[in-house]
C-alpha cells in the first residue's frame, strides 16, 4: 500500500490498443516487469423517485484488493466513501427497487500491470458500457503513504514515460489531502472522478 | 446321530465365533475413539458405544448358554505337534499375536484346568469348607445377610430420594420463562420497547412520513419489567434462593448418565 | 496470463455453485438471570473454546430501514449495524436479515435468508444519507460459544437511555432474562446442519428449551 496517481494518456492520432503497446515498450525499456492484469470497475446507481430526492451510489471494485468492494455515495451536499466485504453486491441486488443502475454506465479500466522497483504501473484501457473511452496510466508508489511527501518523485517518474502529458500539479482530488495519509479508498476516488469525467465525453474509435 | 451332532457344533461354534468378533471389533473401536477422539467425544456417543458392547456381551451369553449349544466343555483340543517354527497361516488367523505353535504358549492358550496355584488355594478352602460346622456356618451366613440387606436398604432409598427429587425438577423447576424469551426475542427481531420517539441524529426524512408511529406498549416510563404487575416481580425474587438450591443439584444430575 | 474477471462474475459464479454462506439457521431461547452461571458452566463443557473459555462481547446493534412506496406497494428493506464497543478498532458488521420461515414441524429450526459483512464505520452516515431510518436500538453483551459451525450466544439485552451514550454506559436491562440464541450461516439448502442444532438445543434442556419461535405471534404480545 502506497500512494496513487492516476491520470489520463492522450491518445492523439494513434488508436487504443496502439497507444497501451507504445506505453509497454517504453515502461518495459526502462526495467519494468509485468506482474499480470488488472480491473478496476465501475457500477452506478441511481435512486428511485419514491426515495425523495436523488442520490447516487458508485460501486466499485479494484482487483488490487479483490475481496473489497468500494461504494461512494453521493447525496448533493455530501460524498460519503464504504467499504465492505464482497457480499455488498449481493445487498445491491436485494436494493434494486430503491436503487436502479443504467447498464449504459458501467465503466471499467483494465490492462497490463508492471511492477519497477518501488513503483507499481498499471496501463488501463478505459471503456463506458463496451465503448472504448481513453488511457489511464496509474501509477503507485509503494514506500510512502503520504502525498506531500512523494508527489515530485512520482511526477518525475511519470514524466519518464508518458513525457509532458504529465500536469506540474497533482490531481484535483489528492490536492486537498496531500498531508493526509493515503489510504485504496483514494485511489476508488481517483477512478471515480476520471470515470465520471469519460462518462460524459464522446465515444472514441477504438 | 454323530453327524448331526458334528453340524450342530459347527453352527454353534460358527454364531460364537462371529459374536466374539463382534464384540472384537466394538471393543477395538471404542479403544480408537478413547484414544484419537478424546477431544470431540462426548458422553452419549461413549455411552452409546458402551450400551453396544454390553448388548453384545449379553448375546454371547445367550448363544452360550442355549439349549441346541453343545456342552463345551466336554470336549478337548489335542495339540498333536508342538513346533518353535513361526506358522504364517495361525499368525494370520490370531491377527499376528501368535506366531508359532510352541511349548511355551501352548499351555497357556489350551488350558482346560486351572492354574495349579489357583486349584490348591480352591483346594484348601473346599477343605476348610468341609471341616467347618453347622451351626458356625449358619452364624457366618446370617451375619453376611444382615450385612447385605442392610446395604440394599441403603441403595434402595438413595434410589427413591432421587427419583422424587427428579419428578420434582420435572414438575416445578423452572430455569427459564416463555414471556421473557417472547419480549427478548421480540425486542431484538423487532424493536418492541426499543423503539425511540425520534430519529437518533433528529432528522426528519423526507420520505418517513407515515413512519414515526409513537410506540406502543409504553405505559408511563419503562417498558419490559416495568409493566410487569408488582406480585408477580415479588414473587419470583421470593423464589429465587431455594430455587437456587435444586438447580445446584440437578445440574449434577443432568449429567449424561441420566440419559 | 488472462486477465481477472470481473467482481460481479466472480459473485455470480459462487452464487451458481452455491457456497455463499446466506441462510441463516436459528433457534432462540432465554434463561433466568440467576441461572445464566449454570448455562455457561454448561456451554463451556459442550463447546468447542474449552481451553481460551467463553468470548465475551459488548456490542451496540442499530436497526435501520429502508423504506419507500413504488407503484407494486410498499417495499421494505430492514438492514443492522452491529458494532463492537469493547474493541473500538474491529471492522462493524452489516447485515440483511430477510423473513423468516418456520416451515413445518418436521423443520427443527427457523429458516432466513441473512447477508453478513464487515464494513467501515462510515456505515451509519452511508446508510442514513442512504435514505434509511434507524427504527430502534440496543446494546447486547455477554458471551458466544462455538461447536463446529454452530454459534451459541448468552446475551443481556439492553435498552439505550433517552440520552444515548456512545460508551453504552448509563443504559437498562429489558429483562431479567439472558437471551440465548443458537445459530448457523450456510449455504442454501444444508439442511442437515438444522438437525444438528436440534440435538444440540435438546443437551441444553430443561435449563434451556431453544425453540422455532414465530415472530408474526409475537406480534400481539402486550
Amino acid at each position: 500500500m502506497g500512494v496513487t496517481v492516476l491520470q489520463q494518456f492522450p491518445i492523439e492520432t494513434r488508436t487504443g490498443p496502439s497507444t497501451i503497446e507504445l506505453l509497454s515498450k517504453r515502461i518495459s525499456a526502462l526495467g519494468a516487469v509485468q506482474q499480470g492484469q488488472f480491473l478496476v470497475d465501475c457500477e452506478t446507481y441511481t435512486s428511485t423517485p419514491a426515495l425523495g430526492h436523488q442520490r447516487t451510489v458508485h460501486v466499485l471494485h479494484n482487483s488490487e484488493q479483490p475481496a473489497t468492494v468500494f461504494s461512494i455515495l453521493e447525496t448533493g451536499q455530501k460524498t460519503i466513501p464504504l467499504a465492505t466485504d464482497g457480499l455488498f453486491d449481493l445487498l445491491m441486488m436485494k436494493m434494486s427497487g430503491f436503487y436502479t443502475s443504467k447498464k449504459q454506465t458501467k465503466a471499467e479500466s483494465k490492462g497490463p500491470r508492471y511492477e519497477i522497483g518501488d513503483f507499481c504501473v498499471k496501463l488501463g484501457t478505459v471503456t463506458v458500457s463496451q465503448n472504448f473511452k481513453g488511457i489511464l496510466v496509474e501509477v503507485e508508489y509503494r514506500p510512502s503513504v503520504v502525498p506531500a511527501l512523494c508527489w515530485e518523485l512520482m511526477r518525475e517518474f511519470l514524466q519518464g514515460f508518458l513525457g509532458s502529458s504529465v500536469p506540474a500539479t497533482p490531481p484535483a482530488y489528492l490536492q486537498n489531502r496531500m498531508q493526509e495519509l493515503y489510504t485504496p479508498m483514494d485511489t476508488i476516488h481517483q477512478y471515480l472522478e476520471q470515470f465520471t469525467i469519460f462518462r460524459k465525453s464522446p465515444g472514441l474509435r477504438p | 446321530m454323530q453327524q448331526r451332532e458334528e453340524k450342530q457344533l459347527e453352527s454353534s461354534l460358527e454364531s460364537i465365533v462371529q459374536r466374539v468378533n463382534d464384540l472384537k471389533s466394538s471393543i477395538a473401536s471404542m479403544i480408537f475413539k478413547v484414544e484419537n477422539e478424546y477431544e470431540t467425544l462426548n458422553w452419549p456417543t461413549f455411552l452409546d458405544n458402551y450400551a453396544l458392547i454390553s448388548g453384545q456381551l449379553t448375546s454371547l451369553s445367550k448363544v452360550l448358554s442355549h439349549d441346541k449349544c453343545p456342552a463345551l466343555r466336554s470336549l478337548t483340543v489335542l495339540p498333536l505337534m508342538l513346533s518353535p517354527e513361526r506358522d504364517d497361516q495361525l499368525a494370520q488367523l490370531t491377527e499376528h499375536r501368535v506366531t508359532t505353535f510352541a511349548h511355551d504358549l501352548v499351555p497357556d492358550y489350551l488350558r482346560t484346568k486351572l492354574e495349579p496355584m489357583a486349584e490348591n488355594k480352591m483346594m484348601q478352602l473346599e477343605h476348610k469348607a468341609s471341616t467347618l460346622t453347622y451351626d458356625n456356618a449358619q452364624k457366618q451366613i446370617t451375619a453376611y445377610q444382615k450385612v447385605v440387606s442392610h446395604v440394599w436398604e441403603l441403595v434402595n432409598k438413595a434410589k427413591e430420594e432421587w427419583e422424587v427429587e427428579s419428578t420434582a425438577r420435572g414438575s416445578t423447576q423452572q430455569n427459564s420463562s416463555v414471556a421473557d424469551t417472547h419480549l427478548l426475542v421480540a425486542a431484538v427481531g423487532m424493536g418492541k420497547g426499543l423503539k425511540m420517539g425520534t430519529a437518533p441524529n433528529g432528522q426528519p426524512s423526507q420520505t418517513s412520513g407515515g413512519m414515526m408511529v409513537a410506540p406502543q406498549g409504553r405505559p408511563g416510563g419503562t417498558p419490559g419489567q416495568g409493566s410487569l404487575p408488582p406480585n408477580t416481580q415479588a414473587m419470583t425474587m421470593n423464589k429465587a434462593p431455594s430455587a437456587i438450591k435444586t438447580n445446584i443439584k440437578s445440574a449434577t444430575q443432568i449429567h449424561p448418565y441420566g440419559r | 496470463m488472462t486477465s481477472p474477471g470481473t467482481a460481479i462474475d466472480s459473485l455470480n459464479a459462487a452464487l451458481k455453485c452455491n457456497i455463499i454462506p446466506n441462510q441463516e439457521y436459528l433457534l432462540q431461547g432465554s434463561v433466568l438471570d440467576q441461572y445464566v452461571e449454570v448455562l455457561l458452566h454448561r456451554l463451556r463443557g459442550l463447546c468447542d473454546n474449552v481451553d481460551s473459555g467463553p468470548e465475551s462481547f459488548h456490542d451496540h446493534e442499530l436497526y435501520f430501514v429502508l423504506r419507500a412506496t413504488n407503484t407494486g406497494g410498499p417495499m421494505v428493506l430492514p438492514l443492522r449495524v452491529r458494532r463492537a464497543l469493547d474493541v473500538p478498532d474491529a471492522p462493524w458488521q452489516l447485515r440483511y436479515v430477510g423473513q423468516q420461515e418456520l416451515g413445518d414441524k418436521n423443520r427443527p429450526t427457523v429458516v432466513r435468508s441473512s447477508i453478513d459483512m464487515a464494513c467501515s464505520s462510515t456505515i451509519v452516515e452511508f446508510l442514513t444519507e442512504l435514505g434509511c431510518r434507524v427504527e430502534f436500538e440496543y446494546i447486547a453483551r455477554g458471551y458466544m460459544f462455538r461447536k463446529g459451525r454452530m454459534k451459541i450466544t448468552v446475551s443481556k439485552i439492553f435498552k439505550m437511555g433517552n440520552i444515548a451514550n456512545k460508551s453504552g454506559e448509563g443504559v437498562e436491562p429489558i429483562s431479567q432474562s439472558y437471551l440465548v440464541e443458537l445459530s448457523v450461516l450456510a449455504p442454501s439448502g444444508q439442511d442437515a446442519i438444522a438437525e444438528d442444532m436440534r440435538i444440540f438445543a435438546e443437551q441444553l434442556r430443561p435449563l434451556v428449551q431453544l425453540e422455532k419461535i414465530d415472530y408474526k405471534r409475537l406480534g400481539n404480545l402486550p
